[in-house]
């Protein structure tokens, strides 16, 4: 009776919305600073940081490959399909811009996008840019060395090249020692992919880390043994985790320590995640207010990119950017840098704090839990759950007077937002999300207490 | 003047009842959710005596105004001959459209026969009574909006209201329930309703005057109305311009006599006679010209589409990317399980032999539970399904809404505690018992705390069902991914409720 399960092309609100919701604050962003110029709106030259391994030269802002745009975001339809014009149009820019780091991943886009970035790259000369993408084994059936290689061959090839600047072991802390032991030691693919290096079809090998910190530790021990040598390290890092983590969630580890870790032993840091998937470009009003007030002509998002760029053992940010306003607007951030000060960081402390105690979900809509077996749109509700708790738009109390309005608002959205079938009730808590979540979310704990809250908004009950 | 108040208040209580019908937020049924109470077959089965005697006095009083005013199908009836009146060539000497017919007794008086053995073998739950509803013209008008207006409004305000909501508008609370369009219903409310206009189309108030039950029963006590149109013969020139103008037909031109038995009291006559000759008065005497128009014109009804539902079911490998959807399917019901019937039907004979099929509740289901049947013993009376909603605890608007007690009124508390049906579990098809998978999802949104899960022979937790506490909201039905989870293969859900035949407090 179990059957496996596929994907359903047809439904695909979440993205539109989510589409709107970035682009709504990224745009308010841009036309509150007056820079709502699609063109010409850096002002100076891209900063640039050296790679110590190899003397590349890379772009402080990197173009992350896994939230591209869709043609059902520029036609209103569910189509999901990768808008291959859009995305030449905002390699096409980046490149011209500077930018030249890319990374992607087999997993990213439903698998589809290192076929968009390669098509959109192998228009540029090659040596104008960096390759950067994973081995995404994260299935038990890709485990099996001959299945990891014909997935880093099949990487190769949508990329349309024989090399790959940066190769990383992806998400490597999910699941513990073990899952990094089944992916990457017993089936023998790190030796394979430390032979690659030698050979030059990698250039630079690393990781990227989620979750439980005895894997991190565990690599780094590896590499001051010197079973393997890391040329780089992807981490987690904006001033929500810098020393904040915990606050959001048990599982997540202070990107301070991470980052100190591998700068003393002069490992560059790749950074992901510096935005929060689009979370700290939509923070509470007061904590714009502020930021307005020091820098009125600056989006909101563009806090998020200094603080990530600022140290100095920092290789590239990356951004995943689904418009051309996120691009524009990223350029005008690092065209040139201008790094935190003292006073800011202070600032940006005592904003996370702000940000933390609305009690959000801290989802960043990275998708990786999509799937859902039970057909469950996971990131849509927890989005839209969040945006009504930023909004103020949570029912609480019916004595309150606001209530009327606040639980239309809610519940009209959720209905609009997901089909019923999709919505939080229908959750059986199987767990499949439960490990891929890259920030450790319980995922059916929260949609357990959501349906409740839901449930007892349809009955009035607040 | 007369026909403009007559005209006034007929739109009234014509706009009134569809929005009763169409407007799923209840405040139209708040406001006139009286009206469709005043509705002779409805109120005769509800034993509302206080409608019953309102419609005889207003009958005695001013004759067959209810025809006029009160019935929604009367009013589409003149809606329709006022359209014809409308394309006709307007002629300048024989104005009018409609001539004096015979009153037609035998037809009459056998569709009256067939309505009270009809009636009367509903009362008795020998034959449901939606089998005599099928000549009451409120259930006919009432199927008419169900399957078409409703459906079609609720996609035009989904529509609306996602456009409002795209510019931070919240107009409703959710979308609306699904749609109750039922094929099998639909043709026959189609079908019907093609009649009605037809007749309507050809000869006025043909079918008020032949064939319709309550038309007939008033027709006794209106011969003998205080108030009734009178023709003054000293003043009427006998230029027969009331008879074509009557849209019941009824006036004989020719011996100045009119039908009190058919007449609706439109008062077209009266409003066509260039002699004013004519009068609503107590005094009684022939008649002799007039002229007759009918209503003002409106809309017309079209035909909503079902929803087409459910993805068959996919294959492919292991989550090995990231992002995109896993198909979901609307369950299918269980066939031959005894039907549920909302809290406050009683029994199932209770609501057999008392629901004429006016669809009212079903279109006032906010949850898309209610569903007309298509079996033949109930049939088009409503029946509940369970797989696109579940009967929620903090609504009682069925009960509210029906005009005919087939469903008593009953408040939230006693709703709670009222067993209308019970759980059953399908151990074979159920993902916990039978495949040792995570779930539980229906011991989770028991709202009686019925369910629980327990440990079955073979390890794995089985939900068990409390049968003195289930009181069948169908909640666990609905939340069962077996059936809506489209890699589960089965299309139906693994707990289903099964109606009790008499409901009963717990």
């Amino acid at each position: 009776m179990m059957q496996n399960y596929d994907i359903d092309p047809s439904r695909r609100r979440f993205l539109r919305n989510l589409g709107f919701a970035a682009l709504g604050t990224t745009v308010a962003g841009c036309i509150a600073s007056g820079k709502d110029d699609d063109t010409d709106k850096p002002t100076g030259e891209m900063t640039y940081r050296t790679n110590p391994n190899t003397g590349d030269t890379v772009s402080i802002l990197g173009y992350g490959c896994m939230r591209f745009p869709t043609l059902g975001m520029a036609n209103g339809t569910d189509d999901q399909t990768i808008d291959q014009e859009a995305v030449n149009r905002l390699i096409d820019k980046a490149i011209e811009s500077g930018v030249n780091y890319f990374d992607t991943s087999p997993a990213y886009c439903q698998g589809h996008s290192e076929e968009a970035t390669g098509i959109a790259l192998a228009r540029h000369p090659r040596d104008k840019y960096f390759i950067a993408t994973k081995l995404s084994n994260f299935a038990p059936q890709t485990w099996p060395h001959d299945k990891s290689v014909e997935m880093f061959e099949n990487s190769l090839r949508y990329l349309q090249t024989d090399y790959v600047d940066y190769l990383l072991l992806h998400a490597i802390g999910g699941g513990g020692m073990e899952n990094f032991n089944n992916r990457y030691i017993d089936n023998g693919i790190l030796d394979y992919l430390k032979d690659l290096r030698a050979k030059g079809t990698i250039r630079n090998l690393g990781f990227s880390f989620h979750g439980d910190i005895e894997v991190f530790d565990n690599a780094l021990a590896m590499h001051d043994r010197g079973e393997v040598h890391w040329d780089f390290v992807q981490i987690q890092l904006n001033y929500v985790d810098w020393n904040g983590s915990k606050e959001e969630s048990k599982r997540n580890v202070d990107a301070e320590y991470l980052y100190n870790e591998l700068h003393q032993r002069g490992i560059p840091v790749v950074i992901m995640e510096p935005l929060l998937g689009g979370r700290l470009a939509n923070v509470p009003i007061a904590v714009v207010d502020q930021m307005k007030e020091r820098r009125p002509d600056d989006s909101v998002a563009s806090w998020a990119f200094r603080f990530a760029g600022t140290p100095e053992g920092i290789l590239t940010v990356l951004s995943g950017m689904t418009y051309m306003e996120h691009l524009t607007d990223n350029l005008a951030t690092y065209s040139p840098l201008e790094p935190i000060s003292a006073e800011e960081d202070a600032f940006l402390t005592r904003a996370a704090h702000e940000i933390l105690s609305n009690n959000t979900i801290p989802c960043n809509y990275c998708n990786y839990c999509m799937p859902c077996p039970y057909g469950l749109d996971i990131p849509a509700i927890l989005t839209h759950y969040n945006r009504c708790i930023i909004d103020g738009n949570k029912p609480t109390d019916t004595a309150d007077p606001d209530y009327v309005a606040q639980r239309r608002a809610f519940l009209y959205g959720y209905d609009r937002t997901v089909p019923r079938l999709r919505q939080a009730d229908r959750c059986v808590a199987c767990g499949t999300c439960v490990s891929h979540c890259p920030q450790g979310i319980k995922i059916p704990a929260e949609l357990h207490k959501i349906d409740k809250f839901v449930e007892n908004l349809r009955q009035n009950k607040a | 003047m007369l026909r403009y108040i007559r005209i006034f208040l007929a739109v009234i209580v014509f706009v009134a009842v569809i929005g009763v019908f169409v407007d799923f937020t209840g405040t139209a049924a708040g406001w006139f959710g009286f009206l469709p109470k005043y509705q002779l077959v409805p109120a005769l089965l509800a034993l509302n005596v206080v409608a019953i005697a309102v419609f005889a006095v207003l009958t005695l009083v001013f004759g067959r105004l209810y025809c006029s005013v009160l019935c929604p199908l009367g009013i589409f009836q003149d809606i329709v001959s006022r359209c014809r009146i409308a394309v006709s060539p307007r002629r300048k000497r024989r104005p009018g459209v409609f001539r004096f017919s015979k009153e037609r007794k035998v037809l009459r008086y056998s569709f009256l026969g067939v309505f009270v053995v009809l009636f009367v073998a509903g009362l008795f739950a020998l034959l449901p009574q939606s089998y005599a509803g099928l000549l009451d013209p409120y259930s006919i008008f009432g199927r008419g909006v169900g399957q078409f207006a409703v459906p079609v409004w609720r996609s035009a305000v989904s529509t609306a209201a996602s456009t409002a909501a795209d510019h931070g508008a919240y107009l409703i609370d959710g979308e609306p329930a699904v749609s109750p369009f039922v094929w099998a219903v639909a043709i026959v409310a189609a079908i019907q309703l093609v009649i009605v206009a037809v007749i309507a189309w050809r000869s006025g108030r043909g079918y008020c005057n032949a064939v319709c039950p309550v038309g007939t029963i008033l027709g006794f006590l209106s011969r003998f109305s205080l108030l009734k149109p009178v023709i003054n013969l000293e003043k009427c020139n006998s230029c027969g311009s009331c008879g074509r103008h009557c849209k019941a037909s009824c006036i004989n031109t020719k011996e100045h006599k009119i039908d009190y038995s058919r007449c609706v009291v439109c008062m077209d006559c009266i409003n066509n006679c260039t002699q004013g000759a004519i009068t609503y008065t107590v005094r009684r005497k022939a008649a002799k010209p007039a002229q007759v128009t009918a209503d003002a014109g409106r809309r017309s009804f079209m035909v909503g589409a079902a929803l087409a539902a459910g993805a068959g079911v996919a294959m492919a490998a292991d989550k090995t990317t990231d992002g995109g959807f896993a198909p979901v399917k609307n369950k299918k019901r269980h066939s031959g399980v005894r039907a549920t019937v909302p809290a406050g039907a009683i029994s199932l004979d209770h609501l057999r032999s008392h629901c004429t099929a006016c669809q009212l509740c079903i279109s006032a289901c906010p949850s898309g539970v209610l569903k007309p049947s298509i079996s033949p013993s109930n049939f088009m009376q409503p029946v509940m399904t369970f797989t696109e909603g579940f009967c929620r605890p903090e609504c009682t608007s069925c009960a509210d809404i029906c005009p005919a007690g087939a469903i008593q009124p009953i408040d939230k508390e006693e709703k709670a505690v009222t067993k209308i049906g019970t759980a059953v579990v399908d151990v074979t098809q159920c993902i916990s018992a039978a495949y040792g998978q995570t779930c539980g999802n229906c011991a989770r949104h028991c709202p009686a705390g019925a369910i629980r899960m327990v440990k079955g022979e073979n390890g794995n937790m089985r939900p068990t069902v409390d049968e003195s506490r289930c009181i069948g909201c169908g909640a666990c039905e609905y939340h069962c991914p077996v059936g809506s989870a489209g890699m589960i293969s089965s299309e139906q859900a693994a707990i289903y409720v099964e109606g009790v035949e008499n409901h009963r407090i717990i």
